[in-house]
């Protein structure tokens, strides 16, 4: 018997090609392309890769708007057996502590699993919370940031090795549990053409709107989120001087540069 | 259907008072990060005219419980036990939520460290509160007395302000090195209180083995008095020796932009930006970089940045003090050449 891996993912808006309009002073998203969220790629990479070595499958889940099923597609193209879209206009507006509820219950639907495996963050929102709060509601071990892992079959354990600030660390864990990957900490495959014909002809993507779940709408969505933005403004800019050197000659332009270090006391002979 | 989420215990945010703030203990101490975090709890405390507790967990811990008393703490929780000798995110995440229950905080503030990140969410879902991640400011709603939690969403231009009305504690983890250590005082008092958590929850998980890195005795780039930091423009791995002239003869540290990491010329620990750190040297030295928001956004706490780009349209050249248009294949050797002249006339 193999390992049955749930991985998350976001669909996160390519935030590489948001701009700024000037004027306005809002963020310009028309036409701003979605993609996976880049660490969750990762995560995505670590569970194919345990996949190929212990045998077992890998089922895909995101919340999301409906498009994210493009996202799916491409999640099944790289390997993944199985993906189920949670949408429903009811999720709208879920924090981090409601997404992660919805993500849970959706988790014990599934009902059986050995393994969740999630991005270390999301370059939209970046918080690193879903993981955490995941484990805690189903209640199993977690382990952030993990770079390596290893299935222990006769313990049915799992070891991991994870990267801190200032050391490696390496952990066994019981199953079933949850890891993040960490950022950039694999090499995630191209989607392959036979994967992909598998979303045409197989349909393994499943649509679970909240008539699927069938959860309280106080738990979910806007209603079931403690934390509320009050505003979003424009970060203020730091006053600089803004002064442009004169000079073109490379050694003028350093003694000019020292001569204002200087005076400032700020470099010192 | 009206009403709340019955995973959630009805409460009463009027009884919960005092800002409370996790301390982080490393091998050396308290984690400055955590500190850090007693200039918002005091400043929050202020405001709302109450009181700031430090929160210590872990094994022969208590010899720090003065240290938050010094750095501003009214008052200091401790859970000195051998079974947390350890650190696992669950089972402190278990200690501090018992607390919590015990003693009904306002707040809980928590510095974004790694470990911070991965154990806070924790408590913050086991409490059925809210959290907001990696707040770079704070405020008191002047009307309502909420906490105001001001983060960064969506890249580094925008600033989003976050509340947690109904439910208690709020909970933050907040950017380590954008906020001072509030000065140490050794005449402070406060009042330690000796905790104990009966049962303990099972992590699932055991340390088998710890590798610590061997690092170059080198600053790291968040401590750091002069910053030579280079980008893309660089061209090369060979440009930070170029770089490397110019900071030993300074006595700077190099760091870099996100493509100067991505390129493979720096390690991702020296990354300054929204992804990597927040630096707050006294010059701050950007080389062969554009100047993005999100690099701009590590940068917000330095003294003096002094920028070096062939391409006069480059946006760093709107977030500088002082500007040099050129190649810094000249402009960089020519500063080193400079300096050791002065040098010489000055000896
Ligand atoms: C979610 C998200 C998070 C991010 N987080 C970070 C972060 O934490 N930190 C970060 O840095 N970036 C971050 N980025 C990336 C950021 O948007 C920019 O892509 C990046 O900062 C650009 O790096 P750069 O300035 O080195 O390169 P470029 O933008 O390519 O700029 C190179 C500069 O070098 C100049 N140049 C070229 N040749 C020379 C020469 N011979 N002499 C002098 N100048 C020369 C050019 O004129 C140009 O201005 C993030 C992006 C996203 C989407
Ligand atoms: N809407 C979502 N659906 C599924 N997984 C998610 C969702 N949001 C976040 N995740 C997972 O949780 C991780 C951390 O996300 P975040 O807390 O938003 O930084 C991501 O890298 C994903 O693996």
């Amino acid at each position: 018997m193999g390992l049955d891996i749930i991985v998350g993912i976001k669909w996160v808006p390519n935030t590489t090609s948001v701009n700024i309009d000037e004027k306005t002073g809002t963020l310009i998203r028309t036409g701003v392309p979605s993609i996976i969220n880049p660490h969750d790629m990762d995560a995505l990479e670590l569970a194919l890769k345990m996949k190929d070595r212990y045998g077992g499958t890998v089922t895909v889940i995101t919340m999301a708007p409906p498009h994210a099923k493009m996202g799916l597609e491409h999640a099944i193209g790289m390997g993944a057996d199985k993906a189920i879209l949670i949408s429903d206009k009811v999720f709208a507006g879920a924090d981090t502590l409601a997404t992660s509820y919805t993500l849970a219950k959706t988790i014990e639907k599934i009902g059986r699993y050995d393994l969740i495996v999630m991005g270390q963050e999301t370059i939209d929102s970046s918080t690193a919370h879903i993981g955490a709060q995941l484990a805690s509601w189903l209640n199993i071990p977690y382990v952030y940031y993990v770079i390596e892992a290893e299935y222990l079959r006769s313990s049915h354990k799992l070891k991991v090795k994870r990267l801190m600030e200032d050391a490696y660390e390496i952990y066994e864990v019981n199953l079933p549990a949850l890891i993040s990957a960490a950022m950039h900490s694999q090499h995630p495959r191209r989607v392959s053409l036979k994967n992909k014909l598998r979303t045409k002809l197989e349909n393994p993507i499943e649509w679970w709107s909240n008539g699927v779940l069938k959860l309280n709408p106080n738990c979910i969505g806007l209603k079931g989120s403690p934390t509320i933005v009050k505003k979003i403004e424009f970060m203020p800019k730091v006053e600089r001087k803004r002064e442009i050197c004169p000079e073109k000659d490379p050694v003028k332009a350093a003694e000019w540069l020292v001569r204002k270090l200087m005076d400032e006391g700020l470099l010192k002979l | 259907m009206s009403g709340i989420c019955p995973e959630w215990e009805k409460i009463d945010p009027s009884e919960y008072k005092g800002i409370w703030v996790y301390m982080q203990v490393e091998r050396d101490g308290i984690h400055e990060a955590s500190l850090q975090m007693l200039s918002i709890a005091r400043m929050l405390a202020e405001k709302k005219k109450t009181h700031v507790a430090g929160v210590l967990i872990g094994y022969n811990v208590k010899k720090y419980a003065k240290e938050p008393i010094y750095h501003g703490a009214d008052e200091v929780y401790v859970v000195d036990d051998k079974r947390l000798e350890q650190y696992y995110a669950k089972v402190y995440a278990h200690v501090l939520v018992e607390l919590a229950k015990r003693y009904k905080p306002e707040a809980i503030l928590v510095g974004a460290t790694m470990k911070g990140r991965e154990f806070a969410p924790y408590v913050a879902n086991s409490l059925r509160t809210g959290i907001t991640a990696d707040c770079t400011s704070f405020d008191v709603d002047p009307n309502t007395g909420d906490i105001v939690q001001i983060r960064p969403p969506f890249g580094a231009w925008m600033l989003a302000h976050i509340k947690t009305p109904n439910r208690r504690p709020v909970m933050s983890t907040a950017r380590p090195n954008v906020f001072n250590v509030p000065p140490r005082d050794e005449k402070r008092k406060g009042k330690v209180i000796i905790e104990k958590i009966d049962e303990l929850p099972d992590p699932g998980i055991k340390l088998i083995k710890r590798i610590p890195i061997e690092r170059k005795e080198e600053i790291p780039i968040e401590k750091a008095e002069i910053l030579v930091s280079g980008g893309k423009g660089l061209g090369s791995k060979e440009g930070f020796k170029i770089l490397e002239e110019l900071a030993k003869e300074i006595g700077g540290t190099i760091s870099g932009s996100r493509k100067a990491v991505d390129a493979g010329w720096i390690p991702h620990e020296k990354q300054v930006g929204q992804t990597g750190k927040t630096v707050k040297p006294s010059i701050y030295f950007a080389i062969g970089i554009s100047g993005a928001a999100q690099h701009i956004f590590g940068i917000r706490e330095a003294k003096r940045v002094v920028c070096i780009n062939i391409d006069p349209d480059a946006p760093i050249f709107e977030n500088a003090d002082y500007g040099i248009i050129g190649d810094y294949k000249k402009v960089v050797p020519a500063l080193v050449e400079v300096i050791r002249k002065l040098r010489k006339r000055a000896t």
